[in-house]
């Protein structure tokens, strides 16, 4: 079973997106800010990245980045933000993101990146 | 023989303040190439009333992250109009960082950012109406119940709308049921709006 990180400091939000995930058949952990994410990402392998943009103590881009820096496996990441603006999508890039999609994001859609990310469909 | 104590100088110490702390020297120290003295002038301004506008400039632009804590602290301390006007205008900018630092500051204020909370609930930019519901979160306001109604029978934009939910799972009570239920009919195909609403109205029945 694919594990998925959901890293979002907001309770419902990860609730839903969870919801989304596991109905579909992954097994997904929670974290709720940067900082927590970036503890799991290095003791435990994750298959994606499920990535909120702002939280507090360390932001989404802040976690990418760090991530992208470790000696761990570089999963994919998908970064879901309310922001819809070129530089808020670039810099989501820069940090290491491999997808951006803004809230709130409707389960068919966040499955299907998903699936796509993970190799299970073709594009 | 007597023990002659080998004579060694004091050592330096790096954080020492080398500069007058007269207010405009503070100013002037703000922009110094050594952040040591850029974090000294930040944390002693707050002895300087009219420093907030400098102080938030100076945030806009202050490369060093130890320097823009100390920045944020001195405004949180000081807390004046100055001090969350420019928290406010912080909000609009294109930095992520910067704004999640001055949304973590404004919380830090709710009776100063209280007064203003209609108006920034009520920002043309639906990014600044969503970080005022998120500033709400921590105001613990007695109007916050109030003000998220308004937000979800009015906002237009399903994230402010959303962001308003979450909360109003979180301290709602039977005043928000019936609003509940219309933004649930006013938002039928979003998924997320049904979740999170259904979500709500189950903990305020519960409780």
């Amino acid at each position: 079973m694919k594990r998925i990180l959901i890293v979002d400091d907001a309770a419902t939000v990860r609730m839903y997106h969870r919801k989304i995930l596991v109905d579909a058949g992954y097994a997904v952990e929670e974290a709720v800010n940067g900082i927590e994410a970036l503890e799991k990402a290095i003791q435990t392998t994750f298959d994606l990245f499920v990535v909120d943009v702002n939280m507090p103590l360390l932001n989404g881009y802040g976690f990418l980045c760090e991530l992208r820096k470790q000696d761990v496996p570089q999963s994919p990441a998908i970064m879901v933000s309310t922001e819809a603006a070129d530089s808020d999508r670039t810099l989501a890039y820069q940090a290491g993101a491999n997808d951006y999609l803004i809230k709130p994001v409707k389960p068919k859609q966040l499955l299907t990146h998903v699936r796509l990310l993970l190799g299970e469909v073709r594009e | 023989m007597a023990f002659i104590k080998n004579q060694t100088p004091e050592p330096i110490n790096q954080e020492e303040r080398k500069h007058e702390r007269d207010c405009p020297n503070l100013l002037a120290q703000l922009s110094d190439p050594n952040p040591t003295a850029r974090r000294w002038a930040a944390r002693d301004l707050i002895n300087c009333p009219q420093s907030a506008v400098p102080l938030v400039e100076r945030l806009k632009i202050e490369p060093d992250v130890s320097v823009r804590e100390v920045i944020l602290t001195t405004l949180t301390r000081m807390g004046d109009p100055d001090c969350v006007a420019g928290l406010v205008a912080c909000l609009n900018s294109e930095d992520a960082a910067l704004r999640n630092e001055a949304l973590e500051a404004m919380k830090q204020l709710p009776d100063e950012v209280a007064p203003i909370m209609r108006t920034l609930l009520a920002d043309p930019k639906s990014d600044v109406r969503i970080f005022a519901v998120n500033i709400l979160e921590s105001l613990r306001h007695p109007e916050v119940e109030s003000w998220l109604i308004e937000v979800i029978e009015n906002d237009q934009h399903v994230n402010v709308c959303g962001t308003s939910v979450d909360l109003l799972g979180e301290v709602g009570t039977e005043a928000s049921r019936k609003p509940l239920e219309r933004l649930k009919e006013r938002f039928k195909d979003e998924p997320y709006i049904q979740f999170a609403a259904d979500l709500a109205l189950r903990r305020i029945y519960e409780n």
